[in-house]
């Protein structure tokens, strides 16, 4: 149930002259009017393409852009998609929006646009990043069609990504989502999604959206509560992501949201994923995952020093964290040359649960327990590419599937250190 | 005798279309007549209208309803006699009601006199009064208006050995206009009807009159050129009747029809029927306002004829292929309710029957800009029978009570010239004028007090239109002003209450009179005015400044 306080009464008024929906689409925007545009306008194509008698609304929950966004969104006329696709709008497609907020929280926005979901009665509500620049009017349809036509309750994309994209996922947040939850959910954090309204609705009255990782992750949660709540799910293609450039310092913040969140999740979840064992698939419609094989170009040689410094300089945290055995295995690696670095993915499986266990125990301050993996991350980062260098899309989903075995595999240690460590 | 027509009659005229043979059986042969039509003309008095289009009642094989005429100056004798017409043109006028007829221009019957002379033989005097072709090839860009039943414009004719023209049924061929002969002879036609009385012809398929290579065959100039020469002898020997065009033509296309005042009166606005439907059933007014943004101005002594239902189907061919689709889907589920790129239903039955619904498109088709038309029947919300051929399932006897064939006829059931509805929703025994005359909140009862209210303000029939665009899309809203009278219409084409802020700033300081119930609503002021209306609920205010 939506809370009075979270919808402005001008947002209010602009939901009354909407009305009833079937389809909301949600973008969460903060100075975005670089990349907004071609989104709204596939938004649009996609919608008068595949929707086109469906009532659909676009909303915008704006966190204090400074450079016109909303302006953007609201201004987006559908004029313009029929004279450049060709598609007649059969009815009126509003675009709204609001400011939640002066600074980007994601939760709130996410929040907000469930409210609107509720209250307008949505049966499918569509999340989409607003600097997909790389979006298909397709992917409405593919978002939306199996939430609107097959009863899902949450849709998670798939994309083909290059072959070091999304490593943060495939390292760390798919792989232990999948040891707890028992679903292999390629993308549990995701940027563009689809949910049902009952979802949604539930989504909603979950009282943890006052809690940090509500706050600051919210779609980890989302998936989480799909999975936990027997809600059907499952994956759609979507075709390739667009990597947003990212600064080395956003990774610190992306792994507060993602990683803190996941971990945070675990201790209220406990009862549930104690019991679970192994992982199955999901139905996945269109293609599976994939990779495309261009180079990139990583300094391995970095990323090898700010593992090892990072093992140096952390060691008083790490002994508050870590096991003495898996302390001491990073050491070792911390010695080894680039050449023959090899952080092994059980040892890796091993540190992230140890890292979960003394979230749970708050053993030092969380943030900081958090931007204590990082550099570990880096290490991880740096064999991925050491061992994928040369290798095929096959071979790095094979070498995917080795370390969601791992994490799997290892899932009885770490409810044996959440149950130990003090 | 002849009622003084007053330039611009047709502006605020309420017109009732009826079909001599289903209206009212007065010699038990089961087939209506003039007499009967005569008999009933204090019903159509009281119900409001204020003139009567009559469909053909000429000497015709009837093979298409009347539209296939034999005899232009005659009636047919199922109807009654020449006399019998005169008795009701002139009772008819007593009542104040006007009467316009069907001037089919188009086309004959295989069967005219015209044409069985000008099939005899090539060079017979007559053979031009048609088109005719050694090949069926010529004018091959033009469309095929009945896809159902033709395959071609040009049909056969084994007796000349030759090819002749038709853009409806085969069985209709099209006059040749580039004969001056056929111009004089269709003006003497319509000299007959006007020196009898009548007070106007509906020309029926008046975009295909003139044919030429290379083009559509449709809204040709040289058909225009027709046009202004009926018209200017109208004007000239019989001033204040009118023409109405039947163009089922997209409004910009329309609009030429108007010419500068010297060509029609009135024309159907017939893009705007199926997205009113459209409009009710996506509970969105975007194909309303869209289609009347796009309709053009007309010269200020000419008026749109609007119309919910006709005789015809629910034709879809001013919609796009989404949009036909849609309605097909929507109001035509069942394909047998499908004919040609339409839709053969009546009102009550398209709109399930509900009266808040058949409510409010019957007040948006009385406060638009338009003369409004009601199809016979409607008023009471008769229903219709998709199991008859062609379009007869909507032109079954009018339904009067719930005697003896709906009170219709006194004959046998099986020698009515069509079965009368019977079916327990729509049949003559739930569905009939006698009981609604007998309840005040019958559909007929609130037909008649929103017809009188829509007389009571000449803005509805001249004044212009202002569309006020809130946010909320499920509410039409207008402004309709003449001189010093302004009228604010507001309707809500959704199944559930709305909420609805309209900038009426403009007329800041005037009261709003809700003219069903002559209520008050606040004054409107410098925010933005607050209405909440129900499901399919509309408003008309008069504004009053005191």
């Amino acid at each position: 149930m939506a809370e009075e306080t979270l919808l402005t009464d001008d947002f209010l008024r602009q939901l009354i002259n909407v009305g009833e929906v079937d389809i909301l689409v949600g973008l969460r925007t903060h100075n975005n009017a670089k990349t907004i545009e071609p989104v709204i306008r596939a938004i649009q194509t996609g919608i008068l393409k595949c929707f086109p008698r469906e009532r659909a609304v676009i909303i915008n929950a704006d966190g204090g852009s400074q450079d016109g966004t909303p302006e953007l969104v609201i201004g987006a006329s559908i004029d313009d998609v029929w004279s450049v696709s060709k598609v007649y709008a059969l009815r009126t497609l509003h675009s709204i929006s609001t400011r939640y907020a002066r600074s980007p929280e994601p939760g709130t926005a996410l929040r907000t646009i469930l409210a609107a979901a509720d209250l307008l009665r949505a049966k499918a509500c569509v999340v989409v990043s607003p600097d997909s620049t790389t979006i298909e009017p397709d992917w409405l349809q593919r978002l939306v069609r199996p939430v609107y036509n097959d009863n899902f309750d949450l849709v998670s994309p798939i994309y083909r990504r290059q072959k070091f994209e999304g490593v943060l996922m495939r390292n760390l947040l798919y792989p232990m989502t999948r040891a707890i939850y028992g679903y292999r959910v390629r993308e549990p954090y995701a940027s563009e999604f689809a949910i049902s309204g009952r979802l949604a609705t539930d989504f909603l009255t979950k009282e943890t959206w006052n809690d940090e990782r509500s706050r600051i992750g919210p779609e980890i949660c989302l998936t989480i509560t799909a999975i936990t709540g027997k809600y059907r799910v499952c994956q759609s293609f979507l075709g390739t992501k667009a990597q947003p450039d990212r600064s080395a310092s956003d990774l610190v913040a992306a792994m507060r949201r993602t990683v803190g969140a996941l971990f945070s999740s675990l201790d209220s979840d406990f009862p549930l994923w104690s019991t679970i064992a192994g992982s199955q698939p999901v139905p996945t419609l269109g293609a599976e995952s994939e990779v495309i094989l261009e180079p990139v170009r990583v300094n391995r040689k970095r990323l090898r020093e700010m593992f090892a410094t990072g093992v140096a300089q952390l060691e008083p945290v790490f002994r508050s964290i870590l096991s003495a055995s898996t302390l001491s295995e990073l050491q070792r690696i911390a010695t080894l040359e680039v050449s023959e670095f090899n952080y092994p993915a059980d040892v890796w499986a091993k540190s992230v649960f140890e890292f979960a266990a003394s979230y749970h125990k708050s053993v030092i301050n969380r943030d900081h327990i958090i931007q204590a993996l990082v550099p570990l991350y880096r290490g991880r980062i740096l064999t991925l590419l050491r061992e994928n260098r040369d290798g095929s899309g096959e071979d790095i989903e094979r070498s995917l599937e080795s370390l969601c075995g791992e994490f799997e595999r290892l899932k009885p240690y770490l409810l044996e250190v959440w149950a130990d460590r003090k | 005798m002849p009622l003084k027509r007053e330039a611009g009659w047709y502006k605020d005229a309420i017109i009732y279309q009826v079909h001599v043979r289903t209206f009212f059986d007065s010699n038990g042969d089961g087939i209506g007549d003039f007499h009967g039509l005569a008999q009933r003309l204090d019903y159509v008095q009281e119900i409001g209208v204020s003139a009567i289009w009559l469909m053909p009642f000429f000497p015709s094989p009837l093979r298409d309803d009347g539209y296939d005429i034999s005899d232009y100056k005659s009636v047919h004798p199922c109807y009654g006699t020449l006399e019998d017409f005169k008795t009701f043109l002139s009772n008819a006028h007593d009542r104040g009601i006007r009467v316009i007829i069907e001037m089919v221009a188009n086309h004959t019957s295989d069967q005219h006199p015209w044409f069985l002379e000008s099939r005899s033989s090539q060079d017979n005097p007559k053979r031009d009064w048609y088109v005719w072709s050694d090949t069926d090839t010529t004018y091959s860009g033009t469309r095929i208006i009945f896809v159902d039943t033709e395959m071609s414009n040009w049909a056969w004719d084994p007796i000349s050995k030759s090819y002749y023209w038709h853009r409806f049924f085969s069985h209709q061929p099209d006059l040749n206009y580039d004969n001056r002969a056929v111009r004089e002879e269709m003006w003497n036609v319509m000299k007959f009807w006007l020196e009898l009385g009548v007070d106007g012809f509906r020309l029926d398929a008046v975009p295909y009159l003139i044919e030429r290579e290379g083009t559509t065959c449709e809204n040709l100039p040289e058909t225009h050129e027709v046009i202004r020469e009926l018209r200017k002898k109208v004007d000239d020997q019989f001033p204040g009747a009118i023409l109405l065009a039947e163009a089922n033509q997209w409004p910009a296309d329309l609009r030429p029809y108007f010419g500068n005042g010297d060509e029609f009166h009135m024309a159907f606005h017939f893009p705007l029927m199926p997205r009113m439907f459209m409009g009710l059933r996506l509970e969105d007014r975007k194909p309303i306002t869209e289609i009347l943004q796009q309709t053009p101005e007309i010269p200020a002594s000419c008026q749109w004829c609007l119309f919910l239902r006709n005789h015809d189907e629910l034709t879809l061919e001013m919609v796009t292929d989404i949009e036909r689709d849609y309605m097909y889907d929507i109001y035509a589920s069942d394909k047998t309710m499908r004919l040609n790129l339409g839709i053969r239903r009546r009102l009550a039955p398209l709109l399930d029957n509900d009266r808040r619904r058949i409510e409010l498109m019957n007040g948006m088709l009385m406060s638009l800009p338009g003369t409004p038309i009601i199809y016979y029947g409607d008023e009471i919300g008769m229903g219709d029978n998709i199991y008859l051929g062609d379009r007869n399932g909507v032109r079954t006897p009018m339904q009067w009570s719930g005697g003896w064939n709906g009170g219709f006829s006194t004959a046998d059931p099986e020698s009515l010239y069509s079965p009368p509805i019977l079916n327990p929703v729509y049949g003559y025994q739930a569905v009939n004028v006698l009981s609604q005359k007998r309840t005040e909140h019958s559909l007929l009862s609130w037909m008649k007090h929103i017809m009188r209210i829509r007389r009571s303000s000449p803005v509805f029939g001249s004044g212009s239109i202002e569309f006020l665009y809130p946010a909320n899309h499920r509410v039409l809203a207008y402004v309709r002003q003449l001189e010093k009278e302004t009228v604010l219409v507001v309707n809500n084409l959704s199944s559930a209450a709305q909420a609805v802020e309209l900038d009426l700033r403009r007329y800041k300081g005037n009261i709003l009179i809700e003219m069903f119930g002559r209520n008050i609503f606040p004054r409107i002021g410098d925010l933005p005015y607050l209405l909440t209306i129900g499901p399919y609920q509309f408003y008309w205010f008069r504004l009053r400044r005191i």
